[in-house]
């Protein structure tokens, strides 16, 4: 750090954390958009906490930049309440509303330097020239673009100007960042250096963040919650544990985990003193189930790793045919054809099978997931 | 040591190129062969002489006096030169008047409508208004109505405003024209609209996002239309003609064919005027081209 201490009533360092003195430092309540006759979001409400990673998921199109940017306030909400600091911040502009947003393609100001771009927010809101100065040089070193300030954003390579982008953003200490598909312009092997590099600066300036992507891998390694959209709604708020473990609904159980999880569409019986689930493939699936009487129509999930693969004779065994093997290097993805329906198995055994194969595949108890008639979940009993 | 590894390897046999294969080698694949750099020299300097031949003929008219004018052979270096026509020019008409008015008028013109055009086409391009599209429409379709059918309508509202013979008459109508703000428009449009959008994050003004971020980065639009209005209005005559008759507002366009009428013709006299009448804008396109260039390669250069 080459930054002079200054006085910290006056200027506080970018690290410092803004006064939040309400529970939540983002809060939505019911917020809808519609577009004419589009509804692109219904009836969002989330509270977001001081500090508090938070991603937004979901396929292109579920609403979640225009989410991001109703926040921002640079789109209008046309129902609901936006509550930034715990201030109603629905009419309040996006230059008050104590924010700060990094675009996808980072939005610098191609006739500005780097030092400008950094400074640019403060020097809007008044700050001294020296205080600017101090503040861009302490976000320079923290993002190490020290030797980058007197360059043009077009002399620097894509992950620098990622950098540039979240140096403005920093600079402010505002309230929350919000990162609109922050890496998605970046190639494969930059993306994953940046998203620890992300991860890192989250925990050292543990700011609010609110992180849109349609990366359930940029999601579910950064995120402190997920926020499942589709279609404009929200599907399901949770840890990447719980959306893993426990996806809320057939959307949230195929869009998150790769590949996706496996599904089978059946009806109820009773067999065996417990129950089971008859379709293209009939599996046991215990007695645990509190309120699933027999003969309902459900989807039955398993994920494709919880499958194993064992002699086709073997007791209990689903027997199929292997269709596809598709080796990935750690593991591979094998699809087997159940009386004609893809069934995938994530395996790290390697050439266990051959394509054309018959094999049996064993479910283990208590792995399966199931969905009523809606799609919803159904839980097991305690 | 080098001569000794030199002369280790086998001498290579030295490659002649015939005639015709030295004739249209090409250094690289975009350079031209001796052949076609000649062949295309010729062509470029017959049109040189084309286009320079009238000019020189003019300069030369204007060094000479009535006497010499239509000697036979024509002198193309008058010599000796006869700077009376010059003299004549600036010290007993109005010309040095004329192209002040011209310059004036131009400028003020130019200036007002780089702000009114990139203001205009930011509002176009950027912001939602109602009426947005129905207005573009209307403006584009008044690019299609021919210039003389609207001078006798516009010389009516300039007189209803009792602004003709005025300065105002001479400024005012050439702003309305609508190209520039299509053009603007379609410069603007060019933008990523996240940059207005961060811009407005950090906390910005609409009027702030124009001049500190759309207008930078819109130069090379605003040199464009400030080419083209400047130039319009260096050579446009029949609209001052019409709207003004006081001697002091007169541009040079109008009073330099008014030369006719004032001294019979006088060929050398009115020569003279043309040159002198070519030089400031000359001057203006010759600045604003280098920079135009500078630009244009720049904008090519990025990403």
């Amino acid at each position: 750090m080459t930054t002079t201490p200054a006085t910290p009533a006056e200027t506080p360092s970018v690290l410092a954390p803004p006064p939040i003195d309400v529970p939540y430092a983002i809060e939505l309540v019911g917020v809808g958009k519609r577009y004419d006759t589009v509804m692109a979001l219904a009836d969002v409400s989330l509270e977001i906490e001081p500090g508090e990673f938070v991603v937004l998921l979901g396929p292109s199109g579920c609403g979640k930049s225009t989410l991001l940017k109703i926040v921002a306030g640079l789109e209008d909400a046309t129902d609901g309440e936006i509550y930034i600091n715990g201030r109603l911040s629905n009419y309040i502009r996006p230059g008050d509303r104590d924010v700060s947003m990094v675009f996808q393609n980072y939005a610098l100001y191609p006739h500005m330097t780097v030092e400008s771009n950094i400074g640019f927010p403060l020097k809007m809101r008044g700050s001294k020239k020296d205080e600017v100065k101090r503040l861009v040089g302490e976000v320079a070193d923290l993002l190490e673009l020290g030797d980058q300030l007197k360059k043009l954003p077009e002399q620097l390579s894509g992950g620098q100007r990622q950098r540039v982008a979240l140096g403005r953003a920093i600079i402010r200490r505002p309230v929350a960042f919000l990162m609109d598909e922050p890496l998605s312009n970046l190639d494969a092997l930059l993306r994953v250096q940046m998203r620890s590099e992300l991860l890192k600066l989250h925990r050292r300036v543990g700011r609010t963040t609110v992180y849109v992507t349609h990366d359930q891998v940029e999601a579910m390694t950064m995120a402190d919650r997920i926020v499942v959209l589709r279609s404009g709604s929200v599907q399901q708020v949770g840890t990447t544990a719980e959306i893993y473990a426990k996806p809320a609904n057939t959307f949230v159980a195929t869009f998150v985990g790769s590949p996706q999880m496996n599904l089978f569409a059946g009806s109820v019986e009773t067999a065996d003193g417990g129950l089971r689930v008859r379709g293209p493939v009939t599996v046991p699936i215990g007695a645990d189930w509190g309120e699933l009487a027999a003969g309902s129509n459900v989807t039955l999930g398993i994920r494709p790793e919880d499958l194993a693969f064992v002699p086709p004779d073997e007791a209990g065994a689903l027997v199929g045919v292997v269709d596809l093997v598709e080796d990935i290097g750690a593991e591979d993805f094998v699809s087997v054809l159940l009386d004609g329906v893809p069934c995938m198995v994530r395996t790290n055994v390697h050439g266990v099978t051959r394509e054309g194969e018959k094999i049996g595949i064993r479910i283990p108890e208590g792995s399966t997931h199931l969905f009523d008639a809606e799609g919803q979940r159904v839980e097991r009993r305690a | 040591m080098t001569t000794e590894t030199r002369s280790s390897r086998p001498p290579r046999s030295p490659y002649v190129p015939t005639l015709f294969e030295r004739l249209f080698a090409r250094g690289s694949i975009d350079q031209p062969s001796r052949v076609e750099r000649v062949v295309s020299h010729l062509l470029l300097i017959g049109m040189v002489i084309i286009l320079v031949m009238p000019f020189i003929f003019v300069v030369a008219a204007s060094l000479k006096d009535s006497a010499r004018l239509f000697e036979y052979p024509p002198q193309w270096i008058p010599n000796p030169a006869y700077f009376g026509n010059y003299e004549r020019l600036l010290t007993e008409s109005p010309f040095p008047r004329w192209l002040f008015n011209t310059l004036a008028v131009g400028t003020i013109v130019t200036v007002l409508k780089l702000f009114l055009d990139s203001l205009a086409g930011y509002a176009f391009a950027k912001l939602d208004f109602t009426g947005r599209t129905p207005l573009f429409y209307l403006m584009i379709a008044m690019l299609l109505v021919p210039y003389g059918a609207i001078i006798i309508p516009l010389f009516v509202v300039a007189h209803t405003l009792r602004i003709t013979d005025t300065y105002l008459a001479l400024i005012l109508p050439p702003l309305a024209n609508p190209l520039g703000i299509f053009l603007m428009r379609q410069f603007i449009l060019g933008l990523p609209r996240d940059l207005e959008n961060a811009a407005r994050l950090d906390g910005v003004s609409e009027f702030g996002i124009y001049r500190r971020i759309i207008l930078p980065l819109v130069k090379p639009g605003l040199v464009v239309l400030a080419i083209i209005t400047f130039t319009d209005m260096y050579i446009s005559f029949i609209w001052p003609l019409v709207a003004v008759r006081s001697e002091d507002l007169q541009v040079m366009t109008v009073g330099v064919s008014t030369l006719r009428n004032m001294t019979s013709v006088n060929y050398g006299l009115w020569s003279a005027a043309a040159v002198m009448s070519m030089v400031p804008l000359a001057t203006f396109f010759l600045l604003l081209q280098r920079q135009f260039q500078a630009r244009s390669i720049a904008g090519a250069l990025k990403q």
